[in-house]
Formats: structure tokens, sequence, C-alpha cells
């Protein structure tokens, strides 16, 4: 959970320069809506690829040298650690700059950071409802496959995945996968769905509150844009989700990832060194409103 | 003066004929004067004309909302009529209150000259030809050209030329236009070497604070180059040809709006003679277009402005 | 600990020796600027004249500037490297204020991740602390739990008390510094009393006074409160001056440079009074001014110390005395309102 007392984090991987990144390689790249691709990538470091491991919710500090540096959620699951994998936007110079890499390309790598992962301990034995929104689904699906992995942990799973568009939905072959699986209730949704779409139109929380799961031994964990999350919490309240049930991840922008450059503060807390996984009650005990 | 100043700018008020009263008030240090920015009628009594009311106001009239009446020098006057040359502000929208003056102190010459802080001096008092300075009790009187601002020294403007209330009588500058730019003619002896060294050398220091760009009334873009990624034009961290090229394109986008209020080089909290670059380029403005800036409210901005018929004599 | 003395005349050979070893720093006037530039090995004028830098000794440990690490592309990959910087270097006449500005970063450098850069320069760098004789009608260190002539956070402590200097050790590397040398006498009592009269004498010097006691609280019970912090931020015109010259303030930007295929990765002074800081691609949370003005004074005085225990100011005056519009923190400080105000819904 949320580790808001600092003795407690973890140093994990230290390199005598935190700055200093890892380098990787790119082995596979996924297109998967116009300006999201997903890259599959290893250490080129030997005793990295076999030793580094992560918790699902943490982010890395992807680099392209001399473009810069972004961060990114990994959006593998930390139980399939043959590679690694990062779900990309294109929005800015250094995400652009990704969408122009190829199979082979040389980048940097700092992390796993993040002091607060998604509580598997939490959610043992629980019924879990994942709720995602467009590229939200990627930080969900590092936790969603670590889940599956260890399936009988875990009571019911609801996916409820939305996207603005069909052509904007993510992770295709995993909503496949899901869907196809009869230990999961997969409801995908779109915003408004195109001539070919035969699914499922609504706004996610919209679809939430018709789907109504229950909120009896169960766990929520949303991620997506904003103002999906603003407008999902109240619905989850409506079903009887208590704030302690409610997971989210937030986001600000970000430099260091580990809580020096000062950028991503909400208050006294730094979403890079104190989440980005948070419940809504510490989201609601926020001593500011900047989120 | 200032009694007449306060009560025109309560009357603003009272009579809702602005919504806001942006002028100078006494800061919390000697010598200094900070801006004042209220709605309330009572704050208005703490409202100031001395010798070291330095901020150019015209600055907050492109974030303040509403109607503002502002307290205006001859200079700060200018800009405001420089942004309304450029849309920026409306001309209804401002009540302009013309404060004339003959010229401001710069406390970091007085500094120098009397070899003292300005926390170590007991009073500075502008009498006329000559400045009198009392510390621990003893006064030394320095040559009041030798206090001013340099641009103070060449201004041109000392009694507002567009204003609603004129408060006090119109004055003369204490002008000496050599000395004014005195600095300026020494970089003009420079032979390009030596000039370019001493850019790098002066730029070098620069920390990227953007005091300058903050204080200037030109520079209202809502985006800034330097904070431009897609293209970067200069990098964001300090080196002295990425702070060079910032003074560079920076003055080449404010020339013919730069009214020479000489903010710029006294916020540098490096004490880099900016208003040497600023003030010469509004010379080649001068030269070249026989323009400056903010003289004519209804004149179209120099540069944005396109006329069938230009000057040619530019082109070779 | 025993204290020593040294006559003023002899300064320049104490340092001419300490410098055969390190790269010592003094204060000196750049365009009449202050700040600690490495000593020519000769003039100790600045005796005469120093206040304070206007550059807080922060920079010797985190740069306006600094490059991380160059990188360049050979056909097997990207190769890094880092700068070999270890040189060791001495700073004298740090002034209590910036002693403490940099025990105060020292905490969120060394926290969880250590900041290789940071941390390096601060392990090769001794501090030798000046006693402040003239502060400035802005400083208000004595109100943050500060004296001007007390460091807790220099290796040694220099007090002018006439033809001489005071020097208390406070550190073992402090006294390893006056061993080697005959400059260097026993203090006598006498010496020890003047010194403590001198101290009391500049101590109350400082005029400027804050309460911060919980201040804190009362940053936290107006938070919400929107009028409030708009008329407080309303002259501010969101520069970096207050936030680059302060001596406990360490936030920065990171940003690449590339030119064929080599280049460096650089960090550099960031402040959270420009608009663009907290800019992502959707959304900004702190687009308007007010909210910018807010985050820096709920910091220093309420964030950073629920993290670490120490307030982020250190009551140099710096921000007051050289701010464009002279806005000052102090006048904040001591007028923010007492009732509390519930925190409005979102």
């Amino acid at each position: 959970m949320a580790i808001t007392d600092i003795n407690q984090r973890k140093k994990l991987i230290a390199k005598d320069n935190v700055y200093l990144p890892h380098l990787v390689v790119i082995e596979k790249i996924i297109e998967e809506t116009p300006s999201i691709r997903t890259l599959h990538f290893n250490f080129k470091d030997e005793k990295l690829r076999k030793g580094f491991t992560f918790e699902s919710g943490q982010f890395a500090e992807l680099s392209i040298f001399g473009i810069g540096e972004a961060t990114f959620c990994i959006s593998s699951s930390p139980t399939r650690n043959d590679h690694l994998e990062c779900t990309i936007n294109r929005v800015g110079v250094v995400t652009n700059a990704m969408h122009r890499l190829s199979i082979g390309a040389e980048i940097g790598f700092r992390g796993p950071y993040g002091g607060s992962s998604f509580p598997l301990e939490l959610m043992r034995g629980k019924n879990l409802v994942f709720i995602g929104g467009g590229i939200g689904l990627a930080p969900l699906r590092s936790l969603i496959w670590n889940v599956l992995d260890n399936r009988d942990r875990y009571e019911n799973i609801d996916i409820i995945y939305g996207a603005r568009s069909p052509a904007d939905l993510c992770f295709r072959y995993d909503l496949d996968s899901w869907n196809q699986d009869k230990t999961i209730n997969m409801i995908t949704t779109v915003d408004k769905g195109d001539k070919n779409w035969t699914g499922r139109e609504g706004f996610v929380p919209a679809v939430l509150e018709q789907i109504a799961p229950s909120a009896k031994k169960a766990i929520a964990v949303v991620c997506g844009p904003p103002i999906m999350i603003r407008l999902t919490f109240p619905v989850l309240e409506k079903l009887g989700f208590a704030p302690e049930q409610m997971i989210t991840t937030l986001e600000k922008r970000m430099k260091c990832g580990i809580g020096k450059c000062g950028r991503c503060n909400i208050g006294n807390l730094y979403v890079c060194r104190d989440g980005p996984v948070f419940t809504y009650a510490q989201i609601r005990n926020f001593i500011s409103d900047e989120y | 003066m200032e009694q007449e100043l306060r009560k025109e700018a309560r009357k603003l008020l009272e009579e809702g004929k602005v919504d806001y009263i942006v002028g100078f008030a006494g800061g919390s240090l000697k010598f200094t004067a900070t801006p004042l920015i209220t709605k309330e009628k009572e704050e208005v009594a703490s409202l100031v004309v001395n010798p070291f009311i330095v901020n150019n106001l015209a600055k907050f009239l492109t974030e303040v909302p509403g109607r503002i009446g502002i307290v205006a020098k001859g200079c700060d006057s200018r800009s405001v009529v420089s942004l309304i040359q450029d849309n920026q502000v409306i001309r209804e929208n401002v009540v302009i209150i013309g404060v004339p003056c003959s010229g401001l102190i710069d406390i970091a010459k007085v500094e120098k000259l009397v070899n003292r802080d300005r926390d170590e001096i007991d009073d500075i008092t502008l009498q006329g030809e000559k400045v009198a300075v009392i510390i621990g009790g003893r006064k030394t009187e320095l040559p009041t050209k030798e206090v001013l601002f340099e641009h103070c020294l060449g201004c041109e403007s000392p009694t507002p030329q567009e204003y609603d209330i004129l408060v006090g009588k119109p004055t003369n500058a204490i002008g000496d236009k050599e000395l004014s730019r005195r600095r300026i003619k020494q970089l003009e002896d420079m032979v390009p070497e030596q000039r370019w060294a001493f850019w790098k050398e002066q730029l070098g220091r620069c920390i990227r604070c953007y005091a300058c760009r903050q204080v200037c009334p030109a520079c209202f873009c809502e985006r800034c180059f330097v904070e431009e990624s897609q293209p970067q034009w200069i990098s964001s961290v300090s080196q002295w040809q990425d702070n060079l090229m910032f003074q560079v394109i920076r003055n080449i986008h404010v020339a013919g709006r730069c009214t020479d209020c000489g903010e710029c080089e006294r916020v540098c909290p490096q004490n880099i003679p900016l208003r040497s670059l600023s003030k010469k380029m509004s010379e080649f403005v001068d030269e070249m277009f026989h323009y400056q800036a903010g003289l004519n409210k209804d004149a179209p901005a120099l540069m944005t402005a396109y006329e069938q018929v230009e000057a040619e004599d530019l082109i070779m | 600990m025993a204290t020593k003395k040294i006559s003023k005349k002899e300064i320049a050979k104490l340092l001419g020796i300490w410098n055969q070893q390190l790269s010592v720093f003094v204060p000196s006037k750049e365009e009449n600027v202050a700040k600690m530039v490495r000593w020519d090995g000769i003039d100790v004028s600045f005796l005469d004249w120093y206040r304070n830098t206007v550059i807080p000794c922060k920079a010797n440990f985190l740069p306006s500037m600094e490059r991380m690490f160059s990188f360049k592309k050979n056909e097997d990959g990207y190769h890094t490297e880092i700068p070999q910087d270890k040189q060791k270097q001495l700073i004298f006449g740090i002034r209590p204020c910036d002693a403490r500005g940099i025990a105060t970063m020292d905490k969120v450098f060394t926290e969880t991740y250590e900041d290789f850069y940071y941390v390096s320069k601060r392990k090769n760098t001794l501090l030798i602390g000046l006693s402040c004789t003239n502060p400035y009608d802005s400083c208000f260190c004595t109100s943050l739990g500060l004296e001007p002539t007390e460091a807790a956070d220099v290796d040694l402590m220099f007090t002018d008390i006439g033809d001489e200097f005071l020097i208390e050790e406070i550190t073992d590397k402090g006294e390893e510094l006056l061993v080697a040398t005959s400059l260097v006498k026993q203090a006598t009592k006498a010496d020890d009393a003047k010194a403590k009269m001198l101290k009391a004498t500049v101590s109350a010097m400082v005029r400027k006074k804050v309460d911060i006691k919980e201040i804190a609280k009362k940053l936290q019970a107006c938070f919400s409160d929107k009028d409030y912090w708009e008329k407080v931020a309303a002259k501010c015109i969101s520069c970096g001056v207050c936030t680059f010259l302060c001596p406990t303030c360490f936030c920065f930007d990171i940003c690449d440079e590339l030119v064929k295929k080599q280049g460096a990765r650089y960090r550099g002074w960031d402040s959270c009074s420009f608009r663009l800081y907290t800019k992502m691609p959707m959304e900004n949370p702190r687009e308007e001014k007010w909210r910018r003005v807010r985050q820096r004074v709920c910091h220093k005085y309420e964030f950073y110390p629920m993290n670490f225990d120490v307030t982020a100011c250190t009551g140099c005056g710096r921000c007051i005395r050289l701010c464009p519009v002279n806005w000052d923190i102090s006048q904040i400080l001591s007028s923010l309102p007492t009732s509390a105000i519930s925190r409005s819904e979102k």
C-alpha cells in the first residue's frame, strides 16, 4: 500500500548512480492504436535480465539518449519476466521519438520506481473489479496478469474496460484472452462505436453502474484518465464500496522518479516516491487538492 | 502629489469606474516600493509616489482581470500604449493615472558610491541637482545624475503622454543623454570579437531565472519560445550559448515594444547589463523604422502590422 | 572542545595551506554580485565587505547546470560516462543560514536513493563557517531556530573578535584542518568571553521576527482559501529568483543534448514558480499563479517539515532582498488567517 513512512521504502536495484540508466534493447513492437504502441524490451546486462524484478503498479523512467526521459508504467506482469513491456502514448517530444524506434534500438531504463504498488495481499481471497479506460489499462494489465497467474488466490474477477472508440481499444490480444477465460467476467465498451462495432456502447462509469458488481468482500482497482476516475468513484460508492476498497494510480509530471526533483508532489506526498498507487481513503485525506 | 493620487484612486473605486487599482505602495525594505493591486478603497491610502517607484506596472494589465486604474510613469504609460497597440489591453478598460517623473534613484548606484548597503543608509532625499544621503547621522551629497537610473537619464517622456488623469504637474527629466548611453557607447567602441567576449562572459553568469522576461510588459506570450519543445529552440538549463541566444531572441521579440523602463536590468540578480542590449535594440528600431514604442495608441504595432508601401532601404 | 584563534593577518596564509590540498572557495564580487569563487591565492579583502553571497552555497552541491553523464553511440551500442569530479573543496566563509540550508537539503538528497552527484560533492567538501557581524534588515534566521553565529552544520566556525578570529572545531574533519599549522593558537578565556558577548550582540541585530509556531497548522487550515491566496499572489510575477537564490530550494529539471551521435544528460535548476513546471499533456494542476505561490509557501513551511522534520527556510532573506516586486514571505507568514477554514468540497 502507499508507503508514507519514508523509512519503509525499498531500495530496489540500487546502482552506484541512480540517474544513470541501464541499457535495454527493444525486442518487439506492438502498435496498439494509431497513437499508442507497446515496446517489449530486455536488459543488455545478463545479470539484470535474470535478476530484475518489480511489482505491478510500479513505473520506470525510459530515455532516448539525446532526446530525453519520460515516465511509463511497466505494463507487463512480474510473473512473466522473460522481458519487460511499457506502453507509450504519443504526446510529446520523447514519446514521439519512442514511436520512431525500431526493433534493436537501445534505450535507457531507470527503475522500478514507485513506493507503493498494487496491494496483492489485500486483494487475496477477494472479489476483484478491474475498471480501465483507454491507455489506463496499461498498469492494470500488469496487475491482471499477475492475478491470473495466481488465479486460485482470488475469487470472482470482473474486468470493465472502455475506450473512446473501437480504434482506441488497447491490448486487444489481452481482451480476447480474458473474453475466453471462463473465470472472468469481461466487459468491453466504447464511448461511441463505428459501423463495424457490435459490442457495448457507453461510458465506463455508466457501464459499471449497469453491471453493478457486488461490493461484498470486493476490491475495485480503477485506472484511466483523471476524469474517468473522478466519475467512477461516486458510482463505486453508490454500489457500496468503502473508500478503502477503491484503489487507483495517480499521475503527475515526473522527472527524477525518486522524490528529489520536487515536481510530482501532492501536498507532502510525492506520486513517484509515495505512490503511484493510492486508495480512495488515502486520497480523500490528502492535505492538497491537486490531483 | 501622493494625496492627489490617493484621492483620485479612491474616487475611481468608489464610483465603480474601475475594478482594481494598480499602483505603488511602500516596500518592506528601505528605499523600496512594491506593486499594490487592490479592490479595496481603504487600501489606496497606501499609494506612494517617491524616487523609488521602479516597477513597470503595465505588466499587470495582462493578468489582472476587469477594468483597471493604473498608476503610470512616463515609461510605464508607453508600455500601456504598446500593449493597446498589440491588442493585449483595451483602452476603455484602463484608466491611466499619469504620474510625472523626472527620474528615479538607482539604489545600487548609491550603494556603490557610499560603499554601504541600503539597510545601512538612514535616508536618501532627492533635492534637485543633488541627492542627500544620510548614514549614521552624517550627510553626503551626490550629484543626482550619478545616482539616477541610466534609462532615466535618457528619458524622453518624463510626463506621460497618454493618460486619463494627470496627478501633479508636468515635469522635465533630469536628463543626460551621454551619461545614459555611456555603457552602450563602450560596447559600440569595441571590435566585434571584444563585444562577443564581453557578452559571453556576462551571459555565462546568467542563471535563467527569467526575472527579466517576467518583469517585462512586452513579454506577454502565453508560451514563451523557451518553453517550446517541438521544436526546442534553446536548452532549458543554463549554458552561456543558450543564455546568449535567449537574450538575443527575446530582444528581437520585444523590438518595437520595449520602452526602456530599465526593469530587466534592475531585477537581474547577476547584474547582467541587459539594458545595454534592449536599449540598443530600440535604437536600431528607431534608425530602421523611425519608430519608438508606445507613443501613439492608434498606430499599428511595428512588427505585426503590414503596410502595402514599406520602407525598402533595408533591402539591399 | 577548547577553542582556538588566529590573527586576521594570517588568514591568507591559512587559506594558502589549505589551498595546496583542496580547492578553496571564498566570497568574491563579480559585477558587484557576491558569490563564492575559487580563491585566487592572494586576495582576502572580502573580510572587509562580505555580508552574504547572492547565490547561496547550495550552488557548490547542486549547480545551476550540471552534466550528469555523457553518451556516445558506438557500433556495439551506447556508452555512458560520468564526469569524474573527485575534487576536494573547502568553502570558507559560509554563513550559518547557508550552512543550515545545505543540512536541510541533505535530507532529501540522501533519503532512500542517494543522489550521486550531490552526495559525492558533499562528501568531498569542507565547510568553514563565518559568524555574521552585520545581518541584513531582511534576515530572520533567529525566527527559525538559528543563530547568526552558531553553526552545528559546519566543520569549523570562525567568529570575528577584533584583530583575531575565534575558531571552534565542530567536526573531526575540521579539527584535522588545523593540525598542520602553527598559525593557530589556543584561545584564552577572555577570547571566549569576548566572542560570547559579540555573538549576543549580533543575535540582537536580527530584528525581523516571524512567528512560525504552528505555521504548518495555519497553512493547512487556509489551504483551500482561493480568495486569500489570490490576494497573496497578486503581485508575484512568477519568475524564479526566490527559488534559485534560496539555500533550501532544490527543484531541478533533467534534459538531454545531442550533437550527431554524442551528447550528454544535464540537470539544472527549475522552479515551482514557473507556470509550466507541473504541466502534463492534458492538464496543468498549477496553471493559476495563486496555486504556485501557495505551493511554494506550503512546501517550505508545511510539506517539507512533514517529511523531514525541518523547515525548508533558513531566514537568509535573499528572497525578500532580491524579489523584483518585493514580495515578502515574512509578511505573508505573519499574516496568515488564524481562524480555521474548512476545506471546500471539490
